[in-house]
């Protein structure tokens, strides 16, 4: 799509011109420039799916929150039981750990179940109007912003209860650290979106990529930070840290957290690197396909 | 693109791939490479080399049988399916009323509709919520339905609200599919004096209608498309009367039978 203005009649006129691009990209300038325009649509989107979604049901928001935290205890217990024998220390630094590492899991989780799902479900709304139909996907990631949003809350609220019973546990997050969460929040908020973009395209052509995500999410978080700690890894083992997309950030936000340390630089790295990647794969296989989903839903 | 047009399209033609195998799964693509099998698909050629000038303040009518390409001729105006070959040019802001509870939330009352339908056309929220009222009204709902979910709605009312929030985005260019066929009696009298006070004001509509009456009562030009091609083109009247012959005779006119 192309805007033009129109020299010779002194009106600015909005020409746009269709031409055909397949499998290649359309222009990426005015393509983001729209996207940016529209982003306001994204938000409200967001808005009104989680209204139409929780309508005259409160329980359901706080269901949100409640079920991350109640897995974190039974996947605490189930960590508890099973090291039992090598348990050190007071228990509270595993369940801290696996608490906001859940926290931070099911937010990616959310974004790349969401977004893969928001093309096929906006199937009237993508045949009744041309606009850049990655604010579909954008709109879920929003949403599964929101959702994480309250669950830091929630994490202050149980680490502050745990200190009560456990005065010896040695969490200590309120540190200078905590100034670079938005660096590794914003980092996994772009590899969430880059991979919603790659599930959601991959959902228009396979139906069934939803009940795939299901088996894939769960091998995920078994082989992310989240159950065990990055501590755990020697030697070359590490890499499962950096080849996973939610490696890095899961673990830097484990040490920011949990420990009060500032994240080494290779997770800082990690996030960097992967937020980069996603974004321009997930972003190229969407947009260079987004024009054909109109004749496919 | 001569200024006093404002669609051209030039030699278009789009096809599209579709599979044949209606189950497009992982495990079907898995199963299907495991036998060594290849997806079946079929080319369909919607719209064949079409070239048309619709100039400011026409209303051109499509008419046409199933599958003559009437929708994706539309959409592709409106910029949501690329062309295969050729091009089309498009001259003012576009609003379109092509598939039936666009934007719509069935669980939301039908005033966040009108938002959320405005938002997606590209309206500010500003913008949009200036013309809730005015939608409100042109829809005129009775009693406070406005306020009810619109999973409540008839199928009326259902489309009525969706041909306000398309109308009130005043627009250059109106695309309308079918949606004349929605609504009783005097709601379709009232979206004829609507569309006939924006050709008044030089904008243009383009309507798709198997109702022959309305092409012949509102448009000023029609054209007749089969098979994604061309057939015909000129007064409404013409184009529906050679249309309704060959909906009753079943063949085209004698120079056109290769088709």
């Amino acid at each position: 799509m192309v805007n033009e203005n129109n020299p010779g009649s002194g009106v600015a006129t909005n020409i746009r011109v269709f031409e055909p691009h397949k499998a290649s990209l359309p222009p990426l300038g005015p393509y983001l420039k729209e996207f940016w325009r529209r982003r306001i649509f994204a938000i409200e989107l967001a808005r009104f799916s989680d209204k139409a979604e929780y309508l005259g049901s409160r329980i359901g928001k706080v269901w949100l929150v409640l079920n991350p935290l109640l897995l974190a205890m039974v996947y605490y217990l189930l960590v508890a039981v099973l090291r039992s024998g090598a348990n050190k220390g007071s228990g509270l630094e595993t369940l801290a750990h696996i608490l906001i590492g859940l926290f931070t899991f099911y937010f990616a989780q959310n974004c790349i179940n969401d977004g893969a799902q928001s093309i096929v479900s906006g199937g009237r709304l993508i045949l009744n109007q041309a606009f850049p139909l990655s604010l579909l996907p954008l709109s879920s990631i929003i949403r599964a912003f929101w959702q994480f949003v309250p669950t830091i809350p929630v994490y202050f609220i149980v680490i502050f209860i745990g200190k009560l019973f456990s005065p010896d546990a040695n969490i200590e997050f309120i540190t200078w650290n905590l100034l670079l969460v938005p660096f590794v929040v914003a980092g996994l908020v772009i590899t969430s979106f880059g991979l919603a973009l790659l599930f959601a395209t991959m959902n228009v052509y396979f139906r069934d990529t939803g009940k795939f995500l299901t088996y894939l999410m769960r091998i995920w978080l078994y082989a992310s930070p989240v159950l065990w700690l990055p501590s755990m890894l020697h030697g070359w083992h590490r890499a499962i840290l950096y080849v996973n997309p939610l490696g890095p950030a899961l673990s830097a936000t484990s040490r920011i957290w949990v420990e009060g340390k500032t994240p080494t630089l290779a997770e800082l790295v990690g996030c960097l690197a992967w937020a980069l990647i996603a974004i321009s794969f997930g972003g190229y296989i969407f947009i260079s396909r987004e024009r054909d989903f109109a004749v496919r839903i | 693109m001569p200024s006093d047009l404002a669609v051209r399209i030039e030699d278009l033609s789009i096809k599209y791939t579709i599979n044949v195998d209606n189950k497009r799964t992982l495990k079907n693509a898995v199963m299907r490479a495991s036998k060594g099998e290849k997806v079946r698909t079929r080319t369909v050629e919607a719209v064949k080399n079409l070239t048309l000038d619709v100039p400011h303040g026409a209303v051109l009518g499509i008419v046409g049988a199933n599958g003559a390409g009437k929708s994706t001729l539309m959409r592709s105006i409106a910029g949501i399916l690329p062309p295969t070959d050729g091009r089309v040019m498009v001259n003012g802001k576009v609003s379109t009323l092509l598939a039936l509870g666009v934007g719509f939330n069935p669980a939301l009352s039908g005033r966040d509709n009108i938002i959320l339908g405005g938002l997606a056309a590209g309206l500010t929220r500003d913008e949009i919520e200036a013309k809730t009222e005015e939608i409100i009204d042109f829809a005129a709902l009775s009693e406070n339905f406005i306020d009810m979910p619109i999973r409540t709605y008839s199928s009326g009312m259902y489309s009525r609200v969706a041909f306000s929030v398309a109308i009130a985005m005043t627009p250059d260019i109106l695309l309308l599919d079918e949606a004349l066929s929605a609504g009783d009696a005097t709601f379709k009298e009232k979206s004829f004096l609507k569309m006939r006070q924006m050709c008044d004001e030089a904008r243009t509509i383009i309507i798709v209608s198997h109702a022959i009456s309305s092409i012949n009562s509102l448009c000023t030009d029609a054209i007749w498309l089969h098979k994604g091609q061309l057939i015909a083109k000129g007064k409404p009247e013409e184009i529906t009367d050679q249309y309704l012959k060959f909906l009753n005779v079943g063949t085209l006119p004698s120079n056109l039978e290769d088709f």
